[in-house]
């Protein structure tokens, strides 16, 4: 086990605190939408704006930020426009975004440089600055604020979109906001798990709360509370074993999945 | 109430509308059933006039163009989706998926009152369903779901009901129920247009049936007359 200064660690727990709160509530959504491969795009796109950054001697994790931030804001309008199931776009633009990274990568002066883009595909928790803890907290209010103000519009679009529109909700604004929340998301949640973990994190702890509830209610309160868990366990499990945390993480909310999988109540009879 | 003029539509990528020269006038408080073949565009017909299909001509409901003020028009229409489905996980209880037919109603920014919750309990009640409350609207059989579908409609206390097949997945009693219970709102004045392929489940109560074929309407005439003529 490696002895690391009492702020470090600090810093750490309040970032796993936060990132596990942010990504597991959006996660709720996206899951219930089918959309869980939005995660994975974003964290492309925020590795091709990483490798740009690295290009232009600009800094890589604002680049990765405005790249994320840019597709979330383009993706619900462009799926729309060309009438094409969400996914499909999302599809696009992920091989699009991995090969613009690698691209940008061909341009950059050695393997060295590269490295740096591609770290942010993987996260240091440990790195974490207080700007980073506040940029979170403020993020995550706002993130709360908004489903707690729009709830019965985002859960009215989970259960049936076009039942939505005939209930007379405008779903558009929604579901822009969704997929925009999500890109933030990523964005924001970068320097801790990285752009690849951070899809596990969305995705597992979610999950795992849809295994226990028929509510969409405690589903988005519940599926917080087992991120936040998640990034603690996988915290420990990294100091103790020596392990990359963001894989810890990952490698925890996987776990907490099957067990939830195997006690769920939905899937006991009688 | 309704009015259609001139009335195309047409599908994504398609090049031949599926409803046509459709011509309509519909007053408050009528009960109109749509009949016809499978394919003839009855279910195109319902989702056009709700606004929820872009279509050529115009379209007014409530004076109001339906291309321009549909979210605002469909506040006060209730809608029951044909054969609607529901996967056996769906996170969403029986009482939260009929208060989402007010949200609409609602409005931004509000959650919903105990007037609301009222409402809810009191159309499920109306529809005899009120023990399903609480259950996962995923666990339901296929009438249980149309009969809450059909509660979602009414909780919106809606001045025009769309209706499309509501009898599927119905059994006999079920489908004299309701097709009493639909009676009886009309009778308060709500207007009703409900698409239905079996004539023998047409409600006494309906005066006017509309019938199509091949996306146009080729009968628009009293009950009797077109029973007669369809027989």
């Amino acid at each position: 086990m490696i002895i690391l200064p009492s702020k470090i660690i600090l810093f750490a727990v309040a970032g796993a605190f936060l990132t596990g709160i942010l990504c597991s509530l959006i996660g709720s959504f996206i899951v219930r939408m089918n959309l869980s491969s939005l995660g994975f795009c974003m964290s492309h796109a925020a590795f091709a704006g990483a490798a740009l950054g690295v290009v232009l001697s600009f800094s890589p994790l604002m680049m990765a930020m405005c790249f994320s931030t840019v597709v979330a804001l383009i993706l619900g309008p462009v799926a729309e426009k060309a009438k094409l199931d969400t996914n499909v776009v999302i599809g696009i633009i992920f091989s699009l975004m991995i090969s613009l990274g690698l691209i940008f990568l061909s341009f950059s002066p050695g393997a060295a440089m590269s490295s740096t883009a591609l770290s942010i595909l993987w996260g240091s928790i440990l790195g974490i600055t207080i700007e980073d803890i506040l940029r979170l907290l403020l993020i995550t209010s706002s993130i709360i604020l908004m489903i707690v103000l729009f709830f019965k519009e985002f859960q009215a679009i989970m259960f049936s979109r076009k039942m939505a529109e005939a209930s007379g909700i405008n779903t558009k604004p929604f579901y822009y906001m969704i997929l925009f929340l999500t890109g933030i998301t990523v964005a924001l949640s970068l320097k801790l798990v990285g752009g690849l973990l951070v899809f596990a994190l969305m995705i597992n702890p979610a999950s795992s709360a849809y295994q226990f509830f028929y509510d969409m209610k405690k589903i988005t309160i519940f599926s917080p509370i087992i991120g936040v868990l998640c990034c603690f366990l996988g915290i420990l499990l990294s100091f103790f074993l020596d392990l990359p945390t963001g894989a810890s993480i990952a490698i925890t909310s996987s776990l907490i999945f099957g067990l939830s999988v195997m006690v769920s109540p939905k899937r006991k009879r009688g | 109430m309704i009015k259609l003029k001139n009335v195309e539509t047409v599908y994504e990528g398609e090049k031949t509308p599926v409803i046509k020269d459709i011509n309509l006038e519909v007053k408050r408080g009528e009960f109109i059933t749509v009949i016809g073949p499978n394919g003839a565009g009855k279910t195109t017909l319902l989702e056009t006039i709700n606004g929820l299909l872009e279509a050529n001509g115009n379209i007014t409901v409530f004076g109001k163009d339906i291309k321009k003020y549909g979210t605002e028009i469909r506040k006060n229409i209730g809608y029951v989706p044909q054969d609607f489905f529901c996967d056996s996980l769906t996170p969403f209880l029986v009482k939260d998926v009929v208060m989402m037919g007010r949200f609409g109603k609602i409005g931004l920014l509000k959650s919903p009152s105990r007037k609301d919750h009222e409402i809810v309990e009191k159309t499920l009640s109306f529809l005899g369903i009120s023990e399903l409350e609480k259950k996962p609207i995923g666990k339901l059989s296929g009438g249980q779901l149309q009969k809450v579908m059909i509660a979602r409609a009414l909780a919106k206390e809606p001045e025009i009901l769309l209706l499309d097949e509501p009898f599927s997945n119905l059994d006999l009693n079920s489908r004299s129920d309701i097709s009493e219970k639909i009676s009886l709102l009309n009778e308060k004045g709500m207007t009703i247009i409900m698409v239905v392929h079996d004539i023998n489940s047409i409600p006494e109560r309906c005066e006017r049936i509309l019938m199509i074929n091949n996306g146009k309407i080729i009968e628009d005439n009293e009950r009797e007359k077109v029973l007669r003529g369809a027989k």
